[in-house]
């Protein structure tokens, strides 16, 4: 006897086992839809609630059961804490550092990249080796060494040739920018991108008398666009979101970067929320906007590679 | 050995052997020194920096280890005095206990959080990059802004977290204050924010995953659940690995959330090993302890990166 509703896979369904069939895709779909939706609510929910404290009116704020959406919208909430905390400073030295990042990282790990890809020379391949071994190191064993580093630099910031004297490249935006100037991980995907070009693009450029250096900056460099884009919104990511380093090499508020502001705004002004988020947002626009313009070299980038910010 | 001519003599047919002369100033040679040079005029600025930001420093914070430098004083060679005091530091090996526990449980979550995700983003569905974005949304934006937005979202008499766990009949908890609820508060603040990376790894990893072996499986007659345990899973294998070792590493680095949300407190319920590190550098000016906790650190992280070389494929590199 054939069950009357459940399709048992031998002969034809009969109507009401395609009926079943169909509404128990259906239903299976609803589900996978309602997890989800219900997952990139619980993902959402804390941006949301950020921008609405943000324009909140110090009523909504602090009240209990909390409301989601303000009662009145105060825009000028953002204007009023930039007057608080010097924003604007923090957003410009963020800039910078990011900025930076992404000009000698795409500089310096394509040519390096370039080096390693195109060219044969003895102690290549150890050289490589040690490049994918710097990926290794956790940032707190150099952390300690690379500021004593900084401080002590012969002839920087009033130090004398020993490092002695001054503080060095301490709070300055040498000392913030320095250190995550080259990446392994950018001459890692720069190296892989050079390998796959074709070698009768240079030999072509060689034989019309072309330098080695414009051989790589006019033909071959941009022929890497995408890696080179890639590597841009990493570099700009690390930077922007950097807190660590930053933490360690700046003292003075003037050098702080916009993570750093925000955790000091905080410890100084425990209750003003609606500025602590305005400033927030601030803090997170930059890269969500660069993520919504680029969402496919993020995606590429970190499948491609395995290697997560 | 006679000369040429008397070679010629005996045998007309014979031709002197070629000297190659080592002409410098040939076009060939000259190429290859030029690229020589040039290759490694290409390669110098990374491997200057190289040198001077990483080689330097890791044997820098080897020497430091032993012996009490700090800034302010005159530096003395200590031998492993360092690693001994440590060892026998009780807030050591609490933080040591708190780094595992975060790394444990949030290993644990992000990854099967991050599979079940992603499997139910691996199939055609309407509206599929929009839930991937926002899943992905928190890994674009800093550790910093995150953490202080949830200190916010934690807020014991205001806080939206309160509110939610309230529908399911909890109580308000002043979840950063308590130092049995203050790391379980980190951890899940720090899911939320992971999920979406690894969710993108393992994505990856499943598409890569051959549809035919499905289908074949299908005719079969394998059900849905045999097809996840004897196909999906065998195949993510290495997938799972690498989203493994990398989670894990980080989180044994976890630093930010800490420092930003309760400074390691109440107490020290919420310390970790690389908070500690910050706190015995800079806050104690003890750089040379630092240093040996530090590479205390790098043991175990090297440890864990030992296990994921036999998962990266050096062949592959070809170098």
């Amino acid at each position: 006897m054939r069950n009357t509703f459940i399709y048992d896979g031998y002969g034809e369904p009969t109507r009401a086992q395609r009926v079943t069939q169909r509404s128990l895709k259906l239903t299976r779909r609803l589900l996978i839809h309602l997890l989800l939706i219900g997952g990139s609510l619980v993902m959402l929910a804390p941006f949301l609630w950020m921008i609405t404290t943000a324009l909140k009116p110090d009523k909504d704020i602090y009240t209990w059961p909390p409301r989601i959406l303000p009662s009145e919208y105060h825009f000028e909430n953002f204007g009023l804490a930039m007057e608080q905390a010097p924003f604007a400073q923090y957003f410009l030295n963020s800039l910078i550092l990011a900025s930076f990042h992404v000009i000698f990282n795409v500089a310096l790990c394509s040519m390096a990249g370039y080096g390693f890809a195109r060219y044969q020379f003895r102690g290549r391949r150890p050289l490589f080796l040690l490049v994918l071994a710097k990926m290794m190191v956790p940032a707190q064993v150099t952390l300690i060494p690379v500021f004593v580093l900084m401080r002590m630099f012969p002839l920087a910031g009033d130090n004398d040739i020993l490092g002695q004297g001054g503080t060095g490249f301490v709070n300055t935006y040498a000392g913030l920018v320095l250190p995550g100037a080259v990446t392994a991980f950018g001459i890692f995907l720069f190296r892989q991108f050079f390998l796959n070009l074709p070698v009768e693009l240079e030999d072509a450029a060689r034989i019309d008398g072309c330098s080695e250096f414009r051989i790589y900056w006019n033909i071959m460099l941009p022929l890497c666009k995408p890696a080179a884009v890639t590597l841009g919104i990493f570099s700009f990511e690390a930077g922007w979101n950097s807190f660590l380093w930053p933490l360690v090499i700046t003292q003075s508020n003037e050098m702080r970067t916009i993570q750093l502001g925000l955790t000091v705004f905080r410890g100084e002004n425990q209750t003003q929320w609606a500025f602590l988020m305005a400033g927030t947002t601030l803090a997170i626009i930059p890269m969500i906007i660069i993520f919504i313009v680029g969402q496919r070299y993020f995606i590429k980038g970190i499948s491609t590679s395995g290697i997560t910010g | 050995m006679k000369g040429d001519e008397a070679m010629l003599k005996e045998n007309p047919a014979y031709s002197p052997p070629m000297v190659v002369q080592s002409n410098k100033k040939s076009k060939g040679f000259d190429l290859e020194r030029k690229k020589r040079r040039a290759a490694w005029l290409f390669i110098l600025p990374a491997m200057l920096h190289f040198m001077l930001f990483t080689s330097l420093p890791v044997f820098a914070a080897l020497g430091l280890s032993l012996t009490n430098f700090s800034i302010l004083r005159e530096v003395q060679w200590v031998g492993l005095d360092n690693y001994g005091r440590i060892l026998k530091d009780d807030v050591f090996w609490t933080v040591v206990g708190n780094t595992l526990q975060y790394a444990f449980w949030t290993v644990l979550l992000t990854v099967t959080l991050a599979l079940g995700v992603a499997i139910l983003l691996d199939q055609k569905l309407r509206a599929r990059t929009w839930y991937r974005t926002a899943f992905y949304l928190p890994h674009v934006t800093s550790t910093a802004a995150i953490s202080v937005l949830w200190i916010w979202l934690y807020s014991p008499q205001f806080g939206l977290f309160n509110a939610v766990v309230g529908w399911f009949g909890v109580p308000k908890q002043n979840w950063l204050a308590n130092p049995g609820l203050a790391m379980y508060a980190i951890i899940i603040m720090s899911v939320w924010m992971s999920v979406g990376t690894y969710m993108v790894l393992y994505l990856a990893g499943l598409q890569n995953i051959p549809p035919e072996l499905y289908d074949a499986a299908k005719v079969d007659g394998a059900a849905r659940w045999a097809l996840f345990r004897y196909i999906t899973v065998p195949l993510l294998k290495p997938t799972t690995f690498l989203v493994l070792v990398t989670c894990l590493i980080k989180a044994f680095q976890v630093f930010d959330q800490i420092y930003i949300m309760t400074g390691g407190g109440p107490g020290y319920a919420t310390s970790t090993v690389a908070h500690q590190i910050y706190k015995q550098a800079f806050e104690n000016l003890n750089l040379g302890y630092a240093s040996a906790m530090a590479f205390l650190l790098c043991l175990l992280i090297f440890g864990i990166t030992m296990i994921n070389n036999r998962l990266f494929n050096w062949d592959n590199v070809n170098a």
